[in-house]
């Protein structure tokens, strides 16, 4: 059912729902941006439909809502430990269609690669209702047709920003809801169908594109700041960290922290012997997991295409233009057979 | 029969040069930024009355030699659109704009190119640049100022009577912290050491903080972030035959009021004790004469340093004497 | 919901002192386990780590722990009636089956022998499951030697070499050298019936599988146990990932076929 919505009985709904929600979407902060005088575009609790920016693209995915970079897993004291709840409420998230198919990428792994449930993830994955963005035209960073994610399914409300107001596609429980406050519409969802930057993922990677010069280029230009797996909607990984507190010195934490395969010290054993210290062999690594290595045991791709990584990356280096370097190495090596 | 007062030709931003009735005239550029646009009255005065040269000054103006003394009424016409545009616009008080520079003493404002370029800066220089100029121009004693958008000190803020240092308070958000370490080892390598590890997230000591932002700019979650925009004024660089020395930092951590209150109040303590038996004195060297409890006292009236900012009771100058 | 990440505290039995710097930990747990297993042993507010269990029976499990950091410095100060945190076991062990009625040959290299001490234990006590045993062990000194009572009782089942990289205090009566000399030197009459197990740091286990294969021995039939950083042991941080395998969840113990063709 389709319903349309000004601003007003919009924000009468959101607050209809955060009696028993906690709602997510990007917002704006001024001044918050690395730079001085530029904004950070992050997902924050909202109240107001007014706050959520519906324009640029965020910096940061969804993702820490579910994956908090910070988790306590155990509060400790001498003689026994406890687990934290994480409150009864449900959880809205407003995103964008591939930030919706990055949630699946999660699943995979938190609930299901090795055969053990995650149960910290699976405890606010449970909770989430996307409300889907619509975007009204691709970013030149995003490749989301190429890796098939431009479209979302699995939400319940589907959300297109128009004529100051908003147009719903509402399924399920919600429709009583936005019954409620708007009026009935027509709308056919729309995607995006092409994006300036395409990628021609390859059918296969194999060891003969390892030793390629590409490495050794990206190992002179990437410093390993791992910028571009932070802002990654499916990155995944994670350092555990066990303390005592400072003014508590008998009780303290296990807690995760998001980690980076990008970053020194994530292969570091002790007596400081580490592999893949090479900065390039890191690229390799991540695009290999990003467009191989998952595909091989979840039967698709890990990267969605929202480009953030090439958004963020500070020495202006294209992970997607790496993919299509990649795979014309590949058809290279096909055809030098 | 050539009768010119020196006085007043030096004091409307000419100078007498080496040549017998040849001047140059020294335009402001306010911040060191303009539009393009004025560039064609620097070429056609430089054309049409100088000797088609332009020197561009450490003080980030032009100067414009070869001009006849007997000129300088035409020159000061076709540079009004100038001191309307760099001056007048920005506030500036300046009753006349066809009769050139009033006042030539207090140089021009520099500033580096802050943060409408620079991605270490920590706020618009050329926007301060402007309040200041508008605060203390036109005005015959001579006074040094530049602003800069950093410790960087990219403009040599501490080679001036005063010096204006963006500074930023960074926030740290410890939950979004992944505990990389890398703003801790570049504070390390490239500013002051004031980070450090601790139970795996990161601890700041505000004394040894520059607030340079360098964090900010290298943290990849955004656990650091910018927080409230405080300035350093560094106070008494100079170079020149008697003791040349870099500035030292005077006041840390305060605000824009509290800078721009200073620097009123210095022209108030210059007025109250330079040596008039001289023909002219830098500033620098009446706190020299005073000392610096005078001078604090004189320009600290009435400012609010806030719960950050901190005066300095004692500046070893240093330098050094020929 | 169960929540893979909570330990469970099990008591110090016994704690044996092997050399100085590794101690071995017997500790009341009742776990399946199948030898070259891990599980992730903690306390809390120290840290956690992936560790072997070297040998376990009847509701104990034992693990050898070597002191090079955080967490082992301060395992390294308890004493029986002193717990640990664990949870596990993780990973895949040694293909018992694959075994039957070869020629085995267990290559290890200092600590590597921890994670094949309960096969060694176990052919022991069976020795008909395979057609005979070889242990072949190298440490970096004397003083470096595990297991010493274990590995005199295995000279009594098995056959058993040891060297050691250097003899500095000299008096050490036995050989001195890298153990891929010893595999150089082994006699193996039927490559294709014999099977192998490398365990030990990462150069000492590309050199040894190097040699093997020289000798003859079939890629197929080659095992190695491989260490990286851990921090789950279940599939979940991607610290252990190689190419497209997970450590805790593929190996630690991997056919030469996958290990060999794994690149960082
Ligand atoms: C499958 C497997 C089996 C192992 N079996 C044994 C064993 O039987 N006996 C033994 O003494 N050691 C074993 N190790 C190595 C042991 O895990 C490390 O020595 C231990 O993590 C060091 O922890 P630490 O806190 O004392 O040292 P620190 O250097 O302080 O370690 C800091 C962190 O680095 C990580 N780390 C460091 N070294 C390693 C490493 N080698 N492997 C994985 N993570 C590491 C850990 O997450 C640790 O919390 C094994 C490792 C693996 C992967
Ligand atoms: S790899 Fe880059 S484009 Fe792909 S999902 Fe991650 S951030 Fe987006
Ligand atoms: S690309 Fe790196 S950080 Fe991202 S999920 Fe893969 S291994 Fe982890
Ligand atoms: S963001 Fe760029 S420089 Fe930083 S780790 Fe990623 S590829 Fe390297
Ligand atoms: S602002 Fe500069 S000096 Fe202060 S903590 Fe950050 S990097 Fe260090
Ligand atoms: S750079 Fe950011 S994430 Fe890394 S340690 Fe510093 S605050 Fe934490
Ligand atoms: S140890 Fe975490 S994924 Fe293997």
């Amino acid at each position: 059912m389709a319903y349309w919505l000004d601003m007003d009985s919009f924000n009468g709904i959101l607050k209809e729902l955060s009696a028993d929600n906690v709602v997510y979407a990007p917002v704006k902060m001024t001044g918050k941006g690395a730079f001085s005088g530029t904004d950070l575009v992050a997902y924050r609790e909202i109240s107001g439909v007014e706050q959520i920016e519906f324009k640029e693209k965020s910096r940061f995915s969804p993702k820490e809502i579910v994956f908090p970079i910070t988790q306590t897993l155990l509060y400790f004291t001498e003689e026994e430990y406890a687990v934290p709840g994480t409150g009864e409420k449900g959880i809205i998230v407003f995103c964008r269609p591939c930030d919706v198919n990055a949630f699946k990428r999660l699943d995979e792994i938190f609930l299901r690669n090795g055969g053990r449930v995650d149960s910290y993830y699976r405890e606010l994955r449970e909770k989430v209702r996307f409300f889907v963005i619509e975007c009204a035209e691709s970013f030149d960073s995003c490749f989301c047709v190429s890796m098939g994610t431009n479209r979302a399914d699995g939400y319940d409300v589907f959300i297109r920003a128009a004529g100051g107001g908003f147009l719903c596609d509402v399924r399920g429980d919600l429709a009583t809801l936005f019954e409620k406050f708007g009026g009935p519409a027509e709308m056919s969802l729309r995607f995006i169908e092409e994006n300036k930057t395409k990628v021609s993922i390859p059918e296969s990677v194999d060891q003969s594109v390892f030793g390629h010069g590409i490495w050794r280029e990206y190992a002179s230009r990437c410093i390993a700041c791992g910028r571009c797996t932070v802002s990654c909607p499916t990155c995944s990984c994670f350092t555990m960290q066990d303390i005592f507190y400072e003014d508590n010195p008998n009780r303290g934490e296990r807690r995760r922290v998001w980690a980076s395969c990008m970053i020194d010290g994530f292969t570091a054993m002790a007596g400081g012997h580490g592999f893949r210290e090479d900065h390039g062999d890191r690229m390799r690594f991540k695009l290999m997991h990003k467009i191989s290595d998952f595909r091989k045991r979840f039967g698709y791709n890990m990267c969605v295409g929202c480009g953030r990584c090439d958004d963020v990356c500070p020495e202006y280096i294209s992970f997607a233009r790496a993919i299509n370097r990649v795979d014309a190495l590949m058809k290279e090596a096909v055809e030098n057979v | 029969m050539l009768d010119i007062n020196t006085k007043k030709l030096m004091k409307n931003a000419y100078r007498i040069t080496k040549h017998r009735g040849i001047t140059a005239l020294r335009v402001r550029v306010l911040g060191g930024g303009l539009d393009a646009g004025y560039l064609d009255v620097i070429k056609a005065i430089a054309e049409r009355f100088g000797n088609g040269k332009v020197h561009i000054t450490t003080r980030q103006g032009f100067e414009i030699p070869g001009i006849p003394m007997e000129k300088i009424p035409g020159v000061n016409r076709l540079l009004a659109p100038v001191i309307q545009g760099l001056e007048v616009e920005m506030g500036v008080g300046i009753a006349d704009v066809n009769g050139g520079y009033p006042a030539a003493g207090t140089r021009n404002v520099s500033a580096c190119i802050g943060n409408s370029v620079c991605p270490f800066a920590n706020f618009n220089t050329t926007e301060l640049a402007g309040k200041i100029e508008k605060l203390i121009y036109p005005n015959d004693f001579h006074v040094k100022i530049a602003v800069t958008g950093c410790p960087n000190d990219c403009i040599k803020a501490h080679m001036q009577d005063i010096g204006v240092i963006g500074l930023v308070l960074p926030v740290y958000d410890p939950g979004r912290c992944m505990g990389c370490g890398a703003c801790v080892k570049n504070c390390r390598k490239v500013a002051s050491g004031a980070l450090e590890m601790v139970n795996y997230k990161v601890r700041r000591d505000h004394r040894r903080c520059l607030g340079c932002g360098e964090c900010v700019l290298k943290c990849p979650t955004s656990a650091w972030t910018r927080g409230d925009q405080y300035y350093r004024l560094v106070i008494m660089g100079r170079t020149g035959k008697k003791n040349p020395r870099l500035a030292r930092t005077f006041l840390e951590w305060v605000n824009e009021g509290a800078v721009l209150k200073v620097i009123g109040n210095m022209y108030g303590y210059i007025e109250k004790y330079i040596d008039r038996s001289l023909p002219k004195e830098h500033v620098g060297y009446i706190v020299d004469r005073t000392g610096l409890p005078v001078f604090s006292q004189e320009v600290l009236q009435g400012i609010e340093l806030g719960s950050l900012g901190r005066a300095a009771g004692f500046i070893p100058f240093g330098g050094y004497t020929y | 919901m169960s929540n893979p990440y909570l330990p469970f505290r099990a008591a110090i039995i016994e704690v044996r002192r092997e050399t100085a710097v590794d101690f071995t930990y017997r500790l009341e747990a009742d776990m399946q386990v199948a030898g070259g297993q891990f599980v992730e042993v903690s306390i809390p507010g120290v840290g956690e780590a992936p560790i072997s269990v070297s040998d376990f029976g009847d509701g104990w499990i034992e693990m050898t722990i070597r002191r090079v950091g955080r967490l082992t410095n301060v395992i390294h100060h308890l004493r029986p009636g002193n717990s640990l945190f664990i949870r596990g076991t993780y990973g895949r062990g040694f293909p018992l089956e694959r075994y039957a009625g070869k020629d085995l040959i267990i290559a290890a290299g200092g600590t590597g022998l921890a994670p094949v001490k309960s096969l060694l234990n176990r052919y022991g006590g069976n020795p008909g499951e395979v057609k005979s045993l070889t242990l072949l062990a190298g440490f970096k000194t004397p003083a470096d030697i595990l297991f010493r009572d274990e590995i005199e009782r295995w000279r009594r089942q098995h056959r058993v070499e040891i060297t050691v990289d250097r003899d500095d205090a000299g008096g050490w009566p036995g050989r001195v050298g890298l153990i891929t000399g010893l595999i150089a030197r082994e006699p193996i009459s039927q490559p294709e019936n014999t099977v192998v197990i490398v365990v030990g740091p990462p150069a000492m286990m590309k050199f040894s599988t190097l040699e093997f294969i020289k000798r003859g021995i079939k890629q197929e039939n080659i095992w190695v146990s491989f260490e990286r950083k851990m921090c789950c042991g279940i599939g979940k941080c991607g610290h252990c990932k190689i190419d497209g395998a997970y450590v805790c969840l593929e190996g630690p113990v991997l056919n030469y076929t996958t290990a060999g063709r794994l690149m960082d």
